[in-house]
């Protein structure tokens, strides 16, 4: 770095901090009058710190649609210091601006006008962003195995995989296996409620279960009423109902603690019923009344196989859907061939692709295939000719880290006007541009739409779906989560293509065309892919709600 | 396009600028209340033109040539304050101001990438400095520093993030 520049970085420093004297300030323009490349760079650092004054000052972003509120009103203001100004004139803009769009359309459409904005200013996205500690997570227990559940009013859905908080969880029907931070693991049959309360107990509203605790997990309880059933290492059964609570011991021995009968031991091929009353019985356990895990296993398998028969269904039908322009099912499993074969209809075997270094594994089910991406080579090379307009990709992945700054789902080679890059930033956002412009023009080549961080370290390993969409027409570009929209924002018109190409590309990795001996980022994928879908379309909400609700697992 | 529909685009096309308009206003005035004040003039004005307003030509040059405008009245206005440029400066530098400032969101989301790789004291120094403006003196006295030892450190961890920023903007593209 020359000496001036140098300079030029102290000179700068002194003046932000407000202790730059007059012969400081004639020497700082002096460089700049002079030097062209101490202009470039000044104007770098100014960018620099007016970037990090955006991010650290939160009142220059626009306020939330809550704080401006319906009418629009300004906030009650308090008096504000001098360096409040900037926090001031932003708040005004926006709030002429609401004031505006407000008189003129009404709420809908500030709430879709503010949306846009605030989603690149907002900055409530920070502690995602930059975490200044160890990252932690909440539960108390796992939820491990979901078959034929039908989820109760006031629960929201969860997924397999997806941890418990302490609190209310209920199924209407169907089984849910989950378990418990402790080692111990339940099967809850619906219609069931329970209340989770710690890692090592519940209390049992409701609803039949079994519960398998190892001997790893002893002292587990699990309450009902006033009564407290204590495993000491076993399985065992219970059942509750208006008509009183069944504990059936299957194997080891339980614990009964009660308010009135203190404790009762129950050893295996024993039960013990609790009338409303109070009252105790002694019964023999039968233990087919209680789904046991490998029951749970087959039946899982059985929705397994019912969903990839429904996946497989679709999939039939949308391969010849006159919109796609690629289509890769990934379903040969067996095959040893390097060649990842196109799914579109009519076959064209143009358009299949080469596997590079990416390893042949399971996917969302056993029977079908998947492609692992771990390495740095690791990719897919695609050869997809034509021109377009409007884009939607669709995949379905398991990523198991975002480990590089750029993790890509599909990327053309190099980028050149027209061509589309859809990756994943390590921070978790979907990262989607679309060159606009030549490289020899000095306008800038592109804007980049990124949804909001999605990625979360408990969906590692898990299969989720990523769609995003690019109608041309509008410029407007959404970003998907496994059928849900994350953001929609607009590229405006004059950072628009006139047509969009694809060409040589890859999945799950970017080439650069460069030359043979030339380094490259490294940019591949940590996970599997096992469906890729391009359309030349921008497809609505319910065809891409429709994908997820075909496929998934 | 019929004339409530031209003013939802003109407040769209605000709204999403401005984060480009603070960009390119402080980096030709280099202070954060001025800079904010000059972009509220500019958003004042270009309201008042929106008779001007074609959604068809790109709204970011005829901004920021309004905000070139707001920026010179400014330095005429105030002329017994220290400005950091003078008209001829900020004449020069403005084109390319433009340029840059209009690649600010890439710029922003390449330096959160970068600051999470600081080492923490030293994304805390920037924190201070730039989150919380705490003077370099109010930085050193809370970490019990010298003010030259803070801004060494300053200016290094500048130069640190500048880099690792130009890197990422180079790989985006």
């Amino acid at each position: 770095m020359s000496g001036r520049i140098e300079e030029l970085e102290l000179l700068l420093l002194a003046w932000e901090d407000g202790t730059l004297d007059d012969d400081g300030l004639e020497r700082l323009r002096g460089i700049l009058r002079t030097d062209e490349a101490a202009r470039s760079h000044f104007l770098q650092m100014q960018m620099l710190t007016a970037a990090l004054r955006l991010e650290g000052d939160a009142g220059l972003a626009l306020p939330d649609v809550e704080t401006l509120g319906v009418d629009a009103a300004p906030p009650p203001r308090k008096a504000p210091p001098s360096r409040d100004r900037a926090r001031r004139a932003y708040r005004l803009a926006a709030i002429v601006a609401g004031l505006l769009v407000c008189l003129l359309t009404g709420r809908l459409a500030w709430l879709e006008l503010t949306r846009e904005p605030t989603a690149s200013l907002t900055l409530t996205g920070r502690a995602v962003d930059q975490p200044t500690e160890e990252p932690t997570s909440l539960g108390i227990a796992l939820v491990t195995q979901l078959v034929d559940v039908d989820w109760g009013d006031g629960q929201d859905a969860v997924e397999v995989g997806d941890a418990l908080s302490p609190g209310r969880f209920a199924i209407r029907s169907g089984f849910a296996q989950i378990e418990f931070f402790c080692g111990a693991t339940v099967i809850l049959e619906g219609p069931a409620e329970i209340d989770l309360e710690s890692a090592m107990q519940a209390t049992v509203r409701n609803g039949r279960l079994r519960a398998h605790v190892p001997p790893a997990a002893r002292g587990f309880a699990l309450n009902v009423g006033d009564m407290k059933v204590v495993d000491l290492g076993t399985e065992f059964g219970l059942s509750v109902s208006p008509e009183g609570a069944d504990v059936q011991v299957f194997d080891g021995e339980v614990e009964v603690q009660n308010r009135t009968d203190e404790r009762r031991r129950v050893t295996a091929g024993r039960g013990l019923v609790r009338k409303p009353g109070g009252e105790i019985e002694e019964t023999a356990a039968t233990a087919d009344e209680f789904v046991d895990f490998a029951d749970l296993e087959a039946r899982a398998q059985n929705q397994q196989d019912s969903r990839y028969a429904r996946w497989k269904t679709w999939s039939e039908s949308i391969r010849s859907d006159p919109r796609l322009i690629a289509c890769y099912m990934f379903d040969e499993p067996d095959s040893r061939r390097r060649v990842l074969e196109s799914s579109l209809l009519p076959t064209n075997p143009e358009l299949d692709g080469a596997i590079v270094g990416a390893r042949r594994v399971p996917g969302r089910w056993d029977h079908k295939g998947a492609l692992e991406f771990k390495r740095p080579g690791d990719q897919v090379r695609v050869q997809i000719p034509g021109e377009y307009g409007s884009l939607t990709f669709a995949c379905w992945a398991r990523i198991d880290s975002l480990d590089r700054w750029y993790n890509s789902l599909f990327l053309t080679d190099g980028y050149e006007q027209g061509e589309p890059h859809w990756q994943i930033l390590d921070s978790g956002k979907i990262h989607f541009s679309i060159r606009a412009h030549e490289r020899k023009t000095k306008e800038a080549p592109h804007r980049v739409i990124q949804s909001p961080s999605f990625w979360k370290p408990a969906l590692s390993g898990r299969w989720i779906h990523l769609a995003t969409v690019f109608d041309i027409e509008t410029g407007r570009v959404s970003h998907y989560l496994n059928g849900r929209v994350l953001n929609r924002q607009t590229i405006p018109k004059t950072l628009l293509p006139e047509q969009t190409r694809i060409g040589a590309a890859a999945i799950g990795n970017w080439s650069m065309p460069t030359k043979p001996d030339a380094p490259f980022a490294i940019r591949n994928l940590n996970g599997r892919i096992d469906e890729l879908l391009l359309f030349s379309a921008a497809l609505g909400d319910d065809e891409i709600r429709d994908i997820y609700e075909n496929g998934k697992p | 396009m019929d004339q409530t529909s031209s003013t939802e685009d003109f407040i769209r096309q605000l709204a999403e600028h401005q984060n480009r308009l603070y960009g390119y206003v402080y980096s030709l005035v280099g202070d954060h209340s001025r800079a904010a004040d000059v972009v509220q003039e500019t958003n004042l004005v270009l309201w008042r033109k929106i008779g001007e307003f074609d959604s068809d030509k790109p709204f970011l040059p005829w901004a920021f040539a309004i905000a070139r405008f707001q920026v010179l009245a400014h330095l005429r206005d105030r002329k017994r304050e220290r400005m950091l440029l003078d008209e001829s400066l900020v004449e020069t530098l403005s084109a390319e101001a433009g340029q840059q400032a209009t690649q600010i969101d890439s710029l922003r989301e390449a330096l959160r990438q970068c600051l999470q790789r600081l080492q923490p004291d030293h994304r805390d120094l920037i924190e201070r400095r730039y989150y919380r403006s705490m003077s370099v003196a109010d930085v050193a006295n809370a970490l019990d520093r010298t003010v030259s030892a803070v801004k060494v450190a300053l200016l290094r961890v500048r130069r640190q993030l500048a880099g690792c920023v130009q890197k990422r903007l180079a790989a985006e593209s």
